[in-house]
């Protein structure tokens, strides 16, 4: 359709032009003479242009793009590697803390099985000390007990020598009274 | 409104100089003038602007790259890897003609695309080159391009002159659409302009509103010309090389 109004017009335009024998008078883009300097000049022109673009702009424009996509990647690559690193720092650091934690806790436990041992010790040490003492003092009072009643002995025999002197009015067989004296004063005693 | 100029005479050919090659007219004219210009100037942008390639364009370098990457984009979405050898011609005619449009809304400049010449010489070179690529990469197969697949036999009577007729016309839609569009935008401001200067100071205001916002139409109109030519090279290229319909 377009094509059609377009095909219209031109031949609309070289009528336009074919009515007209001076150019002034129809249109000036229908004069030819004047087709040859702007064909020249166009293809100078144009040549020059492609030249320019072809030879100069196009390789400095491509390879500037280039280069700053390679830049841009680059960064990127660089933040994308920096950004592992720092990961990798991270992890790094929070195992070396979970370590030392569990490291404190295994320290704290065993010190306190340490000091728990150590108490023990102590306690051991400390109920034998006590056990010896009691021993000794029950030694010791076995001991004075046994002076006591031996002094006691003594004491009962003078007494019971004083008292069958007294009711016998002759002094007492001495080693008899002595036995028997020992022997009751021990029995008494049980 | 006998002091009215002419809208046409904008569009006149002026010889600034004279000479000849053999029996070749090459004068130097106002259109050459205004080729030299634009060529200069999409050098500035494109090679001035460039020279320091710095990783943080400034903004010459922005415009630069802007237009090669619109290109690049366009070359690749629809000619694909087998463009990549014609994106410089691509991007050459593209800066060409969107310089040529922007610097005929200059004023007192001149409209190197306004001439059917000019558009219809760049759209034969495109067509021709075009059909040179499709034949040498397909040789007899290429013609199977003006024949669409799973088509009755007798269809095929009617349709392939159709598809003929279409593909010869692809330089005649092409340059006529560019050459129209500068035409017609160049020849409607000129107008105006000639009804601003004969309304006066009273009436004129309104045709120079109607200039102001035609000259902003004019510029998307440059840009757009360029574009659609670039994108239908690219269509037409793109057919040639993979023989796609």
């Amino acid at each position: 359709m377009r094509k059609a109004v377009n095909s219209a017009f031109f031949v609309g335009l070289a009528m336009l032009g074919a009515t007209g024998p001076a150019a002034a008078v129809g249109m000036p883009q229908l004069d030819i003479h004047t087709f040859a300097p702007q064909l020249v000049w166009l293809t100078i022109a144009f040549l020059v242009l492609y030249f320019v673009m072809s030879r100069l702009a196009v390789p400095a424009i491509s390879d500037t793009l280039a280069r700053r996509q390679a830049k841009i990647q680059g960064d990127l690559d660089a933040a994308e590697k920096a950004n592992e690193e720092t990961r990798a720092l991270v992890a790094a650091y929070e195992k070396r803390l979970a370590d030392a934690r569990e490291e404190a806790r295994r320290m704290t436990r065993e010190q306190g099985e340490a000091d728990g041992a150590a108490a023990t010790a102590r306690f051991n040490e400390l109920h034998d000390r006590l056990a010896k003492q009691i021993g000794e003092a029950e030694k010791r009072i076995a001991r004075q007990r046994d002076d006591v009643m031996a002094g006691l002995e003594h004491m009962a025999s003078d007494i019971g020598r004083d008292v069958y002197a007294k009711l016998a009015g002759q002094p007492a067989d001495q080693g008899a009274l002595a036995g028997k004296i020992s022997a009751a004063v021990r029995g008494g005693s049980r | 409104m006998a002091e009215m100029h002419n809208p046409m005479e904008q569009f006149e050919i002026k010889r600034l100089l004279d000479f000849k090659i053999g029996s070749l007219d090459a004068s130097f004219t106002n259109s050459a003038t205004w080729m030299v210009i634009a060529v200069i100037l999409a050098t500035t942008v494109f090679v001035y602007g460039m020279r320091q390639r710095a990783l943080v364009p400034g903004k010459l370098q922005s415009v630069a790259e802007l237009g090669y990457e619109f290109i690049a984009g366009m070359v690749r979405d629809n000619v694909g890897d087998e463009g990549k050898k014609y994106f410089p011609f691509i991007l050459s005619l593209f800066i060409f003609i969107l310089f040529c449009n922007i610097l005929g809304l200059v004023p007192y400049s001149y409209t190197v695309t306004s001439q059917i010449v000019v558009t219809f010489a760049m759209a034969a070179v495109v067509f021709i080159g075009v059909t040179i690529i499709g034949v040498v990469r397909h040789g007899w197969h290429f013609l199977s391009f003006f024949a669409p697949k799973g088509v009755p036999l007798w269809l095929l009577f009617i349709l392939v002159p159709i598809e003929v007729f279409s593909y010869l016309i692809r330089p005649v839609s092409l340059s006529v659409r560019l050459f129209a569009n500068m035409l017609a935008g160049h020849t409607m401001l000129k107008v105006f302009g000639g009804f601003v200067v004969a309304m006066g100071l009273l009436g004129g205001w309104a045709p120079l509103a109607f200039i102001v916002a035609l000259t902003g139409l004019e510029l998307l109109i440059a840009f757009l010309q360029a574009y659609v030519f670039a994108i239908l090279t690219c269509l037409y290229l793109n057919d040639a090389i993979h023989l796609s319909h």
